[in-house]
């Protein structure tokens, strides 16, 4: 029975892993659809290529340091070069445990680049795949899923609203910050353009694989199928998803007087973002509070930093950190005593403002830790590599053309090339 | 005059004009200069017109409602079928939209110009176009009748136009179904004002902050007032004096009157708000509410929401209408 029972959970889990990688394609798809025609090509070669350098750097130190022995509060030392042993009596594959977690930080990874969209270097692409990838998404993990401090603090994050979504969006940010925004997205009179994506059928087709992926991410953080757990948390997933997206389209009518479709999109997004944490800890209805709160929060998040003058091609910094904060705030109102298997309930379960203070000092330090880091990082890559962004010229004529010498849609462009020679 | 001496006389002239009434009576006189100097040209090289005709303004100009700046809309009807005249009045035509651009009405993007062969006919061939139109209801063909429909003579025989809205009206009333066919051309404009009494200005590009006073102000009223006007076979072209002479037929009354006022007022506010700033043709269509008072705020909301009050009526009158 035990064997059939590992045999399961580690189907379980590698199911969860494809599941979760699948969503790389999700997010090529939106953020292709939600940028221009001439970095299609660009954005989807990269997320592939980003992809298979993460993983090559998780297995050498990044799983190490989230999961190895002789760890400290700060990192974990051992298990570099996993070489795909099984460790003691976990009741699973920890090769499959190893996939799993692969996928996550190659998620987290993927989430920072939306900062980088349609202006950054291909250069600058690589060299910060590596050292996010050491230096930042593992220490959070570490410190939350590792047994770091915030682990032993109780601090609540059951699939990565903080560890992944945060603090990708965190890197996103200061990416945002040093690449400055995109030719033409802002005027001189202070008002934002918008600089709209080219294909909103991508977009929403990103979003209904993100969705279905979500179904890993947060089913699979069960990591063992015996008690059908997981099945409760793929429930509370979808109704918050749902939620998001309602809620979003009913703000977005009041507001500006027409249901727009990149904020019901974003809606959805947010509220699976903000039930990541708190899937496992929470009452269903909790879930439907939980979606629908974000797919309001996304939207006044998106407005929030255009008054900031933040360009933000893909909304990570609303999807991702607005509502990775609210998610992980979250579980410190609605976590149950029954379900609460870390930490305590809360506040509206009578567990006073413990668990919230909890989450809210987590959610500050991983933000500010994520962002500091990947700040300095790649402030020094500026220095040292003589700017991220590309010229002025390579980013009008898009990066497909001056980072890879070849269209995403070859016959778009090739026509126009024509009759530019002829007209010449 | 010479085009640039009157672009000259426009440009010194036209920020003094006090009310809007005052700017587009300014606007026919400048248009009508145009046309003389044009017509000095034409008649120089070829000599004088074969035969009667009309020159007539569309859109804004044909309804006597022009802000600052404006594109150019214009066409000509003549008298005599024959090749001479065709050649004649395209060949006056083309240098009218030259002579209107030089003045300072940029082309008109739509191609809605008297140099245009489609809007520069014989008699005849106006009839046999607007029988076309009529019998296509394409959403092309609805559109031009609806840009002919504000047509208004400048130059030369009053009646050709007249004329030729009795063909529109006669086909109303043999086929009624049109006017529903020309609400469904029109029933989609901005809305301005939200869910909480809120302005819903623009969110992004230069104009963001202000109201596309275009889309979501004037044109419910012109595309509702129109409308009735083609129900009614009211000749008049502008939307003041269409309201005034629909508020002759006992069914609507006083029901208009209200309209005409808040009307006259958007038709106030843009000029007031546009004689304070030098602009493009572009910043026309936008008025900036933060620009505004708190009075004036609230007026203009209610101005909008009338407007959208207006075209549901119409709406009703219409389908009403259809069903009986």
């Amino acid at each position: 029975m035990e064997e059939i029972i590992f045999s399961l959970n580690s189907v379980w889990l590698v199911l969860g892993a494809l599941l979760v990688i699948l969503m790389q394609g999700g997010f090529i798809l939106l953020e292709a659809g939600s940028t221009r025609m001439k970095n299609a090509g660009h954005i989807s070669g990269k997320t592939v290529f980003t992809f298979g350098l993460a993983s090559i750097v998780f297995w050498a130190v990044g799983y190490g340091f989230i999961f190895g022995g002789n760890s400290n509060f700060f990192i974990g030392l051992s298990d570099f070069f996993y070489s795909g042993e099984q460790t003691g009596d976990m009741p699973y594959s920890t090769a499959a445990f190893f996939l799993f977690q692969l996928a996550f930080a190659g998620i987290s990874l993927t989430i920072a680049f939306g900062g980088f969209a349609e202006r950054a270097k291909l250069s600058a692409y690589l060299v910060f795949a590596i050292l996010f990838s050491v230096l930042v998404y593992p220490v959070v993990a570490h410190w939350i899923w590792g047994g770091g401090w915030l682990a032993e603090h109780g601090k609540q994050d059951f699939a990565g609203s903080t560890v992944v979504h945060l603090t990708g969006a965190m890197a996103a940010f200061a990416a945002t910050i040093l690449l400055k925004p995109r030719i033409g997205k802002f005027n001189k009179n202070g008002t934002v353009n918008n600089i709209f994506g080219h294909n909103q059928v991508y977009t929403a087709l990103g979003v209904i694989v993100l969705w279905v992926g979500w179904f890993g991410f947060n089913g699979g953080s069960t990591f063992v199928v015996d008690d059908g757990f997981f099945g409760f948390v793929a429930l509370n997933t979808n109704i918050a998803a749902g939620a998001g997206a309602v809620a979003a389209l009913i703000i977005s009518w009041i507001v500006l007087g027409k249901s727009d479709i990149p904020t019901i999109l974003n809606g959805a997004l947010a509220g699976l973002v903000a039930i990541t944490a708190s899937c496992a800890f929470v009452e269903t209805w909790a879930s439907v509070v939980i979606g629908f709160v974000a797919g309001i929060l996304v939207f006044y998040s998106v407005k929030f930093f255009d008054k900031l003058k933040v360009d933000d091609p893909i909304y990570a910094l609303s999807v991702h950190g607005a509502a990775g904060v609210w998610g992980t705030l979250s579980t410190g109102l609605f976590a149950t005593p029954e379900l609460a298997s870390v930490g305590q309930p809360g506040l509206f379960y009578g567990g006073g403002f413990s668990q919230l203070g909890v989450q809210a000092m987590g959610v500050s330090v991983s933000a500010i830790y994520a962002f500091a880091v990947s700040f300095a990082i790649l402030y020094i890559m500026k220095k040292v590599m003589k700017g991220l962004r590309v010229s002025e010229e390579e980013e009008i004529i898009g990066l497909d053309v001056s980072e890879h010498g070849n269209y995403g849609y070859p016959e778009a462009f090739i026509a126009n090339e024509e009759k530019n020679r002829i007209a010449n | 005059m010479s085009y640039m001496k009157i672009k000259q006389w426009r440009d010194s002239e036209i920020e003094k004009q006090e009310s809007s009434y005052d700017l587009n009576a300014f606007h026919d006189l400048i248009m009508k200069q145009v046309f003389e100097a044009v017509l000095k040209k034409v008649k120089e090289e070829a000599g004088s017109p074969p035969c009667q005709y009309a020159w007539f303004v569309m859109g804004s100009a044909g309804r006597f409602e022009q802000a600052i700046i404006s594109d150019q809309d214009h066409g000509i009807v003549y008298e005599e079928e024959s090749e001479e005249s065709g050649r004649y009045f395209k060949n006056l035509g083309k240098e009218l939209a030259f002579g209107l651009n030089e003045a300072g009405y940029p082309y008109c993007d739509g191609n809605v110009m008297s140099s245009n062969p489609v809007w520069c006919r014989s008699k005849v061939s106006w009839n046999d176009q607007l029988a076309k139109w009529l019998n296509e209801e394409s959403f092309d063909s609805i559109r031009y009748l609806l840009i002919f429909y504000d047509a208004r003579v400048l130059e030369g025989e009053q009646e050709y136009i007249l004329h030729l809205k009795k063909h529109i009206h006669d086909a109303i009333k043999e086929k009624p179904d049109l006017l529903e066919r020309f609400l469904e051309n029109t029933i989609h404009t901005k809305k301005a004002v939200g869910f909480f009494q809120q302005f819903l200005p623009e969110t992004h590009g230069s104009h963001a902050g202000s109201i596309d006073i275009k889309q979501s102000g004037f044109l419910p009223y012109v595309n509702a007032v129109r409308l009735l006007a083609l129900k009614e076979s009211v000749k008049a072209a502008s939307t003041l004096s269409r309201i005034e002479a629909l508020s002759q037929l006992p069914k609507y009354g006083r029901e208009l009157q209200d309209y005409k006022s808040g009307f006259e007022k958007l038709l106030h506010y843009r000029h007031m708000y546009h004689k304070k700033m030098t602009e493009s043709y572009d910043d026309i269509h936008y008025l900036d509410v933060k620009e505004l008072n708190k009075n004036e705020r609230k007026e203009l909301k209610q101005i909008l929401k009338d407007g959208q009050k207006l075209q549901d009526y119409t709406q009703s009158v219409i389908k009403g209408m259809m069903r009986r």
